[in-house]
């Protein structure tokens, strides 16, 4: 069998595995061998394991405008990249000193300024720097140490050295999916760990975790981390959620936090906690609309005062943003011998700045060879491969350079060394860029042993990025003494969420959840009756009479509120473009499109909590049901259609809601009443409160009950033809059959008793008091009697009466949570 | 020349507002030529917090937070404000004295001089003024031939804005686009600030936002009405060897008497006097009240 490495040629001057005389380095032989056993379909099946573990562990990628759908899998590759222990110690000590000197900078531009004072940094590369945030001047004056997190990018360049690229002191992603990798690699590829001894990761991991606790400003026993995440939309949010479990901090958005007497807080169902430190993935701009940006809805505002008055301390500080600028690099050699006296110890990519005359003459002079790089990463494109331009972009490139020359940078363009990698079943050589953390204690930056490896996805990719699809690999430095596996790697306990620790945000968009779930299916459940009725679509001898469709199509006008709707009789007579309207047009407020909207926001909010298959039977209901909207002239049969598998596929992620929610379920329950309370209320008033002849009122009766999926219920339970005053007790007040209103708010009651500020209250809180009185007027009816005299026409005004009544304390219980529960001002 | 001066900022909401956190710059500061003689701040609903700081630029900060419920938050601020117009006339003599060219000051302004780092993070895009276009470049141009006197040409700069631009409220607001109000020829004061501070900063020149209060006078025989003020805007220039010399393109004038400095920054935005955050869906809307006084 020929060798799996057979036909593999280094593209560049220096590959991973294979010397110039294509020999296997030393560090690789183990796994090489390893590779070469297995062959090229055990690694395909192998492939296809690590596939299966990532996704089962929901690892996703977010990609913007993806029209495959916004989670993109993660990918990582069966081949790791293997750094020699020995090699290694050089590039630690090299990335101790330079996270050591990006913190003497960052707190030096921050405070006293020595460095552009005495010439070593010129003033443009920072004042023309977007990530220069003035309200972050001062701020770390008495700080021992500002920066606790950095990351590097380093590849390695042709003279077989690790350079470093970037620097990524703001909010590096990708130590998440780096563990996750390493996870994986260890079920998926455990004969290739019998091979070679490397590092294991989780001392670095304890590293962290010490890191937030020495951080924090209050000595307290249970001090409050959390992490700062933009939300769920964002391309790492996975990421944000994976991270913040394995560390045990608590994941949030801007809207849980509250800044109060100059210190945050977090919103949780029980009430205010004090926030004692902070990662956050919100850019510095973003993290204060007070004081930075205020168009921002990502941060909190207080923040800056909080961090002011040190009662929060911050992982990744405030202006940190700084630091990642390309401006930087030619002096970086100067800030060194000015802080302390030494040489860098890891090579950079050349780099010239082109606000000085002679190296922006140099730079215009070679723009076709060089990569040209804004100081920042501002809105606009900010990286140029002068060597990808036509002659018309270089021109307006050259234009923009004279006229801001200090916010340019050019770079050599450098081939990095190649790494095996496996494509389609063949191991061929790809690009790799190395992602490292560190992290500071009071003992200085640890930095992990191993990292996130990006690889190109064309051989001739010069730009890896998650953003442009591509692989991963782990990092694996081998030749250490014998250390077992990682295999104890796991999330810490206090992630574990009681009730009362679910922040606000996360309870309202569960309780929304519940609410907007019900709204989709009953709505749902209604446009299918109108439609079946207006289009004669049942399967029965006798049409039903006009006046009965038209007493149903009102009901769903009222109970969507899409008024006018069917109350307008020039509507009435175009009935079936109205019930398309109300079930497609999603920018109608009320239509089932809309409704699925909002749905699809709460589901959102919840992502975490959710299983992968609750997620993928969402997103392939809204794909489904969007395509029904878009096609115009679909026959009233296959709306229809689409109605009855869009029920059904909400009920199937209804159910995988109740099976994976824990604590928060309650939560949704409670949503899940009101609206389903409101909706009866709403359907009952429209079609049982008016008096109809004889032979309508059993359409309406019967119509009603489909509608509610109720109508066998009511045949096993009454035995009889359908009477009026039967369907009301039945829908109203038998507080037996479970889709009774009577039933509705008594289980409401009880649930409400398990929120944190109920539980063994003496007296009803503000939110229960509505459901109270509700429930004890509806208790006290008494139903309406047979001997009732009937007016055509005319409106049964007690029961209509109650039930306004009852509808509005519903909507009183609901708005009374959101101020207990989710806003917290009064606290 | 001491001032009484009174600046009501307001916002109205059209929601009930129960939290909100709010920056008020409403605090003059103190320069080589005017002392802040004494200050009182009073908000309504009352501040149940009130945070002081001074920001990058020097300016005094009153960080409030209103946790009453209302539709109407009202900050006032009382100063009372020595002006030393002695010193100022000096400072503008020994401006308009200093011959140093334009050519001279961009020649500084590029080299790596260490003296005047502070100074230069004037020079570069602020959040109001992004970037200029080649229309506002080529209109200050004219004014700035290499050989000129920097003071001289900066003189002309406010000059031709007086005479070129109406004065006009209602066409522009605060995020009306430099470009707009020099293609329209119109605008007031902040307008005028920003397009001058634009057309420094393209040239390569440091320029930066000054807001404060410009007593306004009565037609003769006519009684002065209480917060018929406003407050004013004008620009700054970095002149090598003389320092910042200020000047008020609306009115033509070089700041020297009946002007007060409230504080500054790179444009409006770092100095806006009354700022807030609340969590509302609603429209909010602004409202001031200024009166500027000479005690004798």
């Amino acid at each position: 069998m020929a060798s799996l490495f057979e036909g593999y040629e280094a593209l560049s001057r220096y590959d991973e595995m294979f010397d110039t005389a294509h020999a296997v380095r030393p560090h690789w032989q183990g796994v090489h061998r390893a590779l070469d056993t297995l062959g090229s379909d055990a690694l395909r099946a192998r492939q296809s394991d690590i596939d299966w573990r990532l996704e089962e562990n929901g690892v996703t990628y977010n990609v913007y405008n993806d029209p495959e759908g916004l989670n993109r899998p993660w990918r990582l590759d069966p081949v790791p990249l293997i750094i020699d222990a020995l090699e290694w110690q050089e590039i630690e000590a090299g990335l101790k000193q330079r996270a050591l000197l990006l913190d003497l900078l960052f707190k030096d531009l921050y405070g006293a300024q020595r460095v552009l004072k005495e010439g070593i940094v010129p003033p443009e590369v920072i004042f023309g720097h977007s990530g220069f945030i003035r309200s972050a001047f001062g701020l770390f004056d008495q700080a021992e140490a500002a920066l606790r997190i950095y990351a590097a990018d380093m590849a390695r360049g042709p003279d077989g050295k690790m350079w470093v690229i970037n620097d990524r002191t703001q909010a590096p992603s990708g130590l998440g999916y780096a563990i996750e990798n390493r996870l994986a690699m260890n079920g998926a590829m455990a004969e290739l760990l019998g091979e070679v001894n490397i590092h294991r990761i989780s001392g670095f991991l304890n590293a962290f975790e010490k890191m937030l606790s020495d951080l924090s400003p209050r000595r307290s026993d249970n001090p409050l981390h959390v992490l700062l995440s933009p939300g769920p939309y964002n391309e790492t949010y996975f990421e944000h959620a994976y991270l913040s479990s394995f560390l045990g901090l608590t994941l949030v958005q801007g809207q849980d936090l509250l800044g109060k007497d100059g210190r945050i807080y977090l919103r949780s169902l029980g009430g205010l906690r004090r926030v004692d430190t902070m990662l956050r993935r919100v850019d510095d701009s973003f993290c204060d609309p007070l004081e930075l940006r205020g168009d921002s809805r990502l941060g909190v505002a207080g923040l800056v005062q909080a961090v002011r008055e040190r009662t929060i301390a911050m992982a990744n500080p405030l202006g940190s943003g700084l630091l990642e600028n390309a401006g930087l690099n030619p002096f970086m050699s100067g800030v060194a011998k000015f802080f302390l006296g030494e040489e860098l110890r890891l090579p950079q990519i050349a780099t010239w700045w082109c606000g000085q005359r002679k190296e922006r003459d140099f730079v215009l002079e070679n723009l076709s060879n060089l990569i040209i790089k804004r100081i920042d990463r501002g809105e606009a494109q900010h990286t140029f491969i002068g060597a990808h331009l036509n002659k018309e972009e270089l021109s307006r490139l050259r234009a923009m350079i004279l006229e801001y020359p200090y916010r340019y940078t050019g770079q050599e363009q450098v081939t990095f060394s190649t790494t095996p990698t496996l494509v389609d079943g063949q191991i061929v050589p790809r690009k790799a860029i190395i992602r490292s953390f560190g992290v500071r204690s009071e003992e200085g930056y640890t930095i992990m042993p191993g990292g996130l490896v990006r690889v190109g996805m064309a051989n001739d990719s010069l730009l890896v990025s998650g953003q442009s699809g591509g692989g991963s690999k782990d990092l694996w430095i081998a030749g250490v003494p014998s250390v077992a596996p990682d295999h104890y790697l796991s999330p810490m306990a206090s992630s574990v969420e009681s009730l009362e620790h679910i922040p606000s945000l996360r309870a309202e968009n569960l309780f929304w959840l519940g609410r907007y779930l019900t709204r989709s299916i009953i709505t749902a459940r209604m446009i299918r009756t109108s439609l079946k009725l207006s289009a004669n679509l049942y399967r029965s001898e006798q049409r039903f009479s006009e006046s009965a469709q038209s007493a149903i199509n009102r009901a769903l006008t009222h109970l969507t509120m899409t008024y006018p709707g069917f109350l307008d009789a020039q509507i009435q007579r175009q009935s079936l473009g109205e019930i398309r309207s109300v079930a497609t047009d999603a920018k109608r407020l009320g239509s089932l499109a809309h409704t699925l909207k909002m749905l699809s926001n709460a589901n959102a909010g919840v992502k975490n909590l959710l299983t992968l298959e609750g997620w993928r039977i969402f997103d392939r209901l809204e794909r489904d049901y969007a395509l029904m909207g878009r096609a115009k002239n679909s026959s009233s049969r296959s709306l229809a259609n689409a109605l009855e598998q869009l029920v059904t596929q909400l009920m199937a992620y209804r159910q995988l809601i109740e099976e994976s929610l824990f604590e928060g379920l309650v939560l949704y329950r409670i949503g899940e009443r009101i609206e389903r309370g409101l909706l009866v209320v709403s359907k009952v008033r429209a079609l049982l409160c008016s008096n109809f002849e004889a032979q309508v009122q059993n359409e309406v009766l019967e119509n009603m009950l489909l509608s509610c999926e109720s109508l066998n219920a009511y045949r096993a339970h009454y035995k009889t033809v359908l009477r009026l005053e039967n369907v009301i007790e039945l829908m109203l007040l038998d507080i037996r059959f479970p889709k009774s209103l009577i039933f509705e708010l008594s289980e409401l009651q009880t649930l409400l008793q398990k929120l944190p500020k109920s539980r063994g209250a003496l007296y009803l809180s503000r939110y229960e008091e509505p459901i109270f009185s509700a429930f004890s007027r509806l208790r006290l009816y008494r139903g309406i009697k047979s001997t009732e005299p009937v007016k055509i026409g005319g409106v049964r005004q007690e029961l209509d009466t109650l039930l306004g009544e009852i509808g509005t304390l519903l909507a009183k219980c609901s708005n009374e949570l959101g101020k207990t529960y989710f806003s917290h001002y009064d606290e | 020349m001491t001032y009484d001066i009174y600046h009501q900022s307001s916002f109205y909401y059209q929601q009930m507002v129960t939290f909100s956190h709010n920056l008020a710059r409403l605090k003059p500061r103190d320069t080589p030529f005017q002392k802040l003689e004494s200050w009182a701040l009073e908000v309504a609903p009352t501040a149940v917090m009130t945070e002081y700081f001074e920001d990058y630029f020097g300016n005094r900060i009153a960080h409030l937070l209103v946790r009453e419920a209302h539709t109407h938050l009202e900050v006032t601020a009382r100063s009372k404000v020595a002006v030393d117009t002695v010193a100022l006339e000096a400072h503008y003599a020994a401006a308009r004295a200093n011959v140093l060219s334009v050519a001279e000051a961009l020649l500084l302004f590029r080299s790596a001089d260490t003296s005047i780092i502070e100074v230069k993070q004037y020079l570069f895009s602020s959040a109001m003024i992004p970037g200029v276009s080649d229309a506002i470049r080529l209109f200050a141009l004219e004014s700035f031939t290499n050989q000129r006197p920097l003071f001289e040409a900066a003189s002309e700069l406010m000059e031709r804005i007086f005479e070129e631009f109406v004065f006009e409220s209602g066409f522009s607001d605060i995020s009306t686009p430099v470009e707009e109000v020099f293609e329209a020829r119109k605008g007031v004061c902040q307008d005028f600030a920003h397009l001058s501070i634009a057309a420094l900063r393209s040239l390569g020149f440091a320029a930066r936002y000054v807001s404060g209060y410009i007593e306004t006078l009565p037609p003769d025989g006519e009684k002065k009405l209480f917060g018929a003020d406003a407050s004013h805007a004008w620009f700054s220039v970095f002149i090598p060897g003389s320092g910042w010399v200020d000047f008020d393109p609306t009115n033509n004038l070089l700041p020297s008497s009946r002007h007060i400095v409230l504080g500054w920054g790179r444009d409006y935005a770092d100095v806006a006097p009354l700022q807030g955050v609340v969590r509302s869906s609603g429209a909010s809307s602004v409202g001031v009240k200024v009166d500027v006084r000479a005690l004798e």
